[in-house]
């Protein structure tokens, strides 16, 4: 029967369990019904959410005592990732294979435990160990614990805050007391500060020291992704050129875009050739003659609009506000293909884009997509 | 290097599939023969919707500001078709649409609740309070974000960007040379 598969799997999941009977057969109930959940997909998303999210309120009350559950917190959280991937996009079962997130469950987890009766210690254990699994991922966790507990009720977002601070008060402590892990066996996967020769050793100011190393070794990450930006020393600047990154970035998109739109009339699509282009041309290697037969129609193509200046002069200077604006910023998808190069190519783009002096063609530029609209 | 877009799991296949179906129902919807300023400018402002939402899909919500860009795109449209009148389409997302409003809306209420009580360590890097702003504004969903937490989005983000104008470019490319 089902209930006897439940039995096993749970019995196979919890390894590192005592054998508390009543937390294998409160397990035994969780997944029974989890399962159901999950084996049929419900027509409306939403609801089934809200489901699985009612059914952990009422059952990780008791799940939450005895620390085994967190073994079957990671299984179902797997599965609770799954339903929250079903939320948002149609089923994907192969999500409910994947034994990865633990921390999200546990987050959402932490959120219903509080509204538990048990006594403060044994919940905070509980928590504390939760959230030490958790903090292994704080980036995820962050993220992804407002969505977790978006569905369910507000008060749950206050009190995690409040567990949350907490949590952070005590781990604070631990960072000044110097790796004492009082609580259980399982290390904080923090960052612990010593205090240096001379500098302060205050809980603020450790704290601080913390944040501002965290801080500048996202900044270096950010260095190495934007191109350029290696060079420069003194973190406003290096904020600067990443924010002009972005927004080259973001306007590029806009022009392709543009351009997919204009270019689209003229074209039969075909979705495998489309495929096979772009899985043989990523290879670096095969770029150089990915280029060039690109570059041999757009000179032809140029060489054409030429001739047709003088015709479109008149039209380009008719055109809406939208369509002149987008023509100046045109030029660089064109200028980079134009200039394709192989190794250099991204880079040079990035140039056009942050140097900003490059719209003096523009109405030549109107005109070569208004031709190739017509083409 | 070279295994990296025939993984199907990795961000610019998924991505490359969305886009691309996204565009074979665009191009199915329009006359392909219509080149009036405006159509184009319909299209091109579907296009784009397209970009952004399957890049914003295929990251699937894991990052704030995917969620975010995915949020203000299901408003936008569910806006839009409110105006259009069309009550069907409203009935059938009338579910997911208050599930998402609350989503939502508290989303940024425990967001913001986190960071008031973060304001005073916020105030690490004094001089760099105008480009944390300017960042908050470009990264969707960076408003309430600690600097912490901003630039790890932002690292993402410009990721993804990347990779969307790659494979754009790469479309364009095909699309002119047919």
């Amino acid at each position: 029967m089902e209930s006897k598969a439940g039995t096993t799997e749970t019995r196979s999941n919890i390894t590192a369990s005592d054998g508390d009977q009543v937390a294998a057969l409160e397990s035994l109930q969780f997944t029974d019904e989890f399962h159901r959940l999950i084996l049929a997909p419900p027509s409306d998303n939403a609801t089934s959410l809200t489901a699985l999210l009612e059914l952990p309120a009422s059952r990780a009350l008791e799940l939450l005592h005895s620390p085994a559950s967190a073994k079957l917190i990671a299984a179902s959280a797997s599965s609770f990732e799954a339903l929250k991937g079903n939320f948002l996009f149609p089923s994907n079962t192969t999500l409910i294979d994947q034994a990865a997130r633990s921390s999200v469950f546990a987050g959402g987890v932490n959120n219903t435990n509080n509204k538990s009766n048990a006594p403060e210690t044994t919940s905070n254990n509980a928590t504390l160990n939760l959230e030490k699994a958790v903090k292994s991922e704080p980036a995820e966790t962050e993220s992804c614990q407002p969505l977790v507990s978006d569905p369910a009720v507000e008060k749950r977002n206050f009190k995690r805050k409040d567990r949350e601070k907490k949590a952070k008060g005590s781990t604070k402590k631990s960072k000044t007391a110097a790796n004492d892990s009082s609580d259980g066996p399982e290390k904080l996967p923090y960052v612990h500060v010593r205090a240096r020769r001379g500098e302060a050793t205050d809980s603020h100011s450790l704290a601080e020291r913390a944040r501002r190393e965290k801080i500048n070794a996202r900044m270096k990450l950010l260095q190495e992704l934007v191109p350029g930006c290696n060079k420069i020393s003194g973190t406003a600047l290096v904020l600067d050129e990443i924010i002009n990154h972005v927004q080259s970035l973001q306007n590029q998109v806009e022009f392709l875009s543009m351009r997919l739109a204009a270019v689209n009339p003229r074209t039969d699509f075909n979705l495998n050739s489309i495929f096979t282009t772009e899985s043989g041309s990523l290879p670096d290697s095969n770029f150089p003659s990915m280029v060039m037969p690109l570059i041999w129609p757009e000179v032809q193509v140029n060489g054409n609009k030429q001739q047709h200046q003088q015709q479109w002069q008149f039209d380009a200077l008719q055109q809406p506000v939208w369509g002149r604006e987008v023509c100046n910023n045109y030029i660089t998808p064109e200028n980079s293909l134009l200039s394709y190069d192989s190794s250099a190519n991204s880079v040079a783009e990035v140039e056009l884009f942050s140097s900003n002096g490059q719209w003096t063609t523009n109405k030549q530029r109107c005109m070569q997509i208004k031709l190739k609209m017509e083409l | 290097m070279d295994s990296q877009h025939l993984n199907p799991s990795s961000l610019k296949s998924r991505f490359t599939a969305r886009f691309l179906r996204a565009l074979i129902k665009i191009n199915a919807q329009k006359p392909i023969s219509s080149s009036s300023p405006r159509e184009i400018f319909q299209r091109y402002r579907r296009i784009k919707v397209a970009a952004d939402k399957s890049m914003a899909y295929s990251v699937r919500s894991r990052r704030t500001w995917s969620r975010a860009t995915l949020w203000k795109l299901r408003s936008q449209s569910r806006r839009r078709l409110a105006s259009s009148g069309r009550r069907s389409s409203i009935k059938t997302r009338t579910t997911t649409t208050t599930t998402i409003t609350t989503t939502s809306t508290n989303h940024r209420a425990a967001i913001v609740e986190k960071t008031s009580h973060e304001k005073e360590n916020k105030e690490d890097h004094v001089g760099l309070a105008v480009q944390a702003e300017e960042l908050r504004e470009l990264v969707p969903g960076g408003e309430s974000m600690d600097l912490c937490n901003l630039l790890d989005e932002t690292a993402h983000y410009i990721k993804c960007l990347t990779t969307q104008v790659q494979v754009m470019k790469k479309i364009a490319n095909l699309y002119s040379l047919e």
